[in-house]
């Protein structure tokens, strides 16, 4: 946060990185918008399909964070925001998302770990402090959403206790550099 | 000029003759009888004292310590030069250290204390064992930037926050502070407050690191913090996993209050940075309970390398 163009940690010279997005992270600030609304769609399909329990509205509210990290981004990105989802990844885990709670909810679980693996990623690739901090904050919501839904499949918080803490051996989906 | 009246100027050249008599007669009078070397005519009276005034003036202006110089009242201190302290990477990174100290510092005391016990006890023994890994993990972050580490709690988190809450939770003789009445309800509730601003301190951090590459291993932190607080919500709050509030949900799903509940696994939608409140203590004479707003840390709590210096 130094004033300087130019800042010096030791040795080591770091330009003082820019507000908003470059067309590089504007790629990637869409893919992550993409990935959202694929999230929010399986969200919705299995409150539909009957998931939930006694829980269903908190899976309504899952669904509706994820249109909001869609919206927020598109409000970052305007013209360039693609506001369609990512067919690929809502085809590959729409299976998991139906009616049986306890199976939808750690399909959930692997669906939000999955988002949290790839926005650390991406972290490490935007350059612009805007972009990166809708992504941070995202990011803190996403992990929650990891605990809630090991909740919901039945999993005990003390016994299963890394299934709430520990982000899975999961592939991030960002793009690569 | 020509046409000035001689008669005029006479007048006007007597009467101020006469008021310069008048004005300085005075002065003559007192000095009159004086031991002066020489005699003081009104003239050389002038001379001497405009010489003295201007030499006074001088002086005055030159700054002559040892000279009385004009009359002034006080004197103005020397301003200390203000300490350069820039929001650099390595003071966010040893600020993040000192916050994991204060966390472990809490579960360390409520373990010597035996607050909790069983379930409780053991996860508050996992969260502790993760905040000894990132407080590591933050070190040698610092060290490897050229910083020197920060081991010790942040000092004014601990003295605004920390040691206020342990001592509404477990009481204090001395200043005769009643220990809480559910200490294990109480210790839980300051956790998801820590664990929830740990995690928002990192995120606070994302766009104020300079080097990119930081930002994904703060928020690697980051996401733990936040995983601690979620657990915690469903530990405090397991009918209600997601909070509502705010959400443009159909009414149906909405909760049916208007305070959210104190905890959830999920609260909102972002990762927020706003003060998490929380309630301890005993009830006071009113039957109200003490709320302390934990907040992430601000530019006055932050751990700058030059405070190493100032003991």
């Amino acid at each position: 946060m130094s004033t300087s163009p130019v800042s010096s940690t030791s040795d080591k010279v770091v330009a003082t990185p820019p507000r908003r997005p470059t067309s590089a992270d504007i790629e990637l600030l869409a893919f992550a918008q993409s990935a959202e609304l694929s999230a929010r769609d399986l969200y919705e399909q299995a409150v539909a399909a009957g998931a939930g329990g006694d829980q269903v509205a908190s899976l309504v509210a899952l669904g509706a964070h994820h249109d909001a990290y869609a919206q927020s981004l598109s409000a970052l990105l305007g013209t360039d925001a693609p506001r369609e989802r990512n067919d690929v990844l809502f085809s590959a885990l729409t299976t998991g998302f139906g009616p049986d709670t306890e199976s939808m909810a750690l399909a959930a679980h692997g669906l939000e770990n999955t988002l949290v693996v790839t926005h650390t990623d991406l972290l490490g690739l935007l350059e612009g402090t805007e972009g990166a901090a809708l992504v941070a904050s995202i990011l803190i919501g996403e992990s929650r959403h990891c605990a809630a839904m090991a909740a919901l499949a039945g999993k005990s918080p003390v016994s299963d206790i890394d299934l709430f803490l520990k982000t899975s051996e999961v592939d991030s989906l960002a793009p690569k550099a | 000029m020509s046409d000035f009246n001689r008669d005029e100027l006479r007048r006007a050249l007597r009467d101020t003759a006469d008021h310069r008599r008048d004005a300085l007669g005075p002065i003559v009078e007192a000095t009159r009888g004086l031991n002066f070397t020489r005699s003081l005519s009104r003239r050389r009276f002038f001379i001497a004292g405009g010489a003295t005034v201007s030499f006074a003036a001088l002086v005055a202006a030159c700054g002559g310590s040892e000279s009385a110089g004009i009359a002034r009242l006080g004197d103005a201190p020397t301003p200390n030069k203000l300490v350069e302290a820039d929001v650099t990477d390595i003071a966010l990174l040893r600020t993040a250290t000192s916050l994991e100290h204060n966390a472990i510092f809490v579960y360390e005391a409520v373990a010597r204390a035996g607050v909790l016990s069983g379930d409780a006890a053991e996860i508050a023994k996992r969260f502790l064992d993760d905040h000894r890994s990132h407080a590591e993990a933050t070190a040698s972050l610092t060290t490897g930037l050229g910083g020197t580490a920060y081991s010790k709690p942040n000092p004014r988190l601990q003295s605004i926050y920390i040691d206020p809450a342990l001592t509404l939770i477990l009481g204090d003789e001395e200043t005769g502070v009643p220990a809480t009445d559910d200490p294990a309800a109480d210790v839980l509730a300051l956790a998801y407050a820590l664990e929830t601003i740990a995690g928002a301190t990192y995120q606070a951090y994302v766009p104020l690191l300079d080097d990119k590459s930081l930002r994904a291993a703060a928020m690697g932190i980051g996401d733990q913090e936040a995983r601690h607080a979620a657990l915690l919500g469903v530990v405090l709050n397991p009918g209600r996993l997601v909070s509502s509030m705010g959400l443009p949900i159909a009414a149906e799903y909405q909760e049916d209050t208007d305070s959210p509940a104190a905890a959830y696994a999920s609260p909102s939608a972002f990762g927020t940075q706003a003060p998490v409140p929380v309630t301890l203590g005993a009830p006071g004479e009113t039957g109200t309970r003490t709320t302390v707003n934990l907040e992430t840390p601000s530019l006055n709590s932050m751990i700058y390398e030059y405070l190493d210096n100032e003991g």
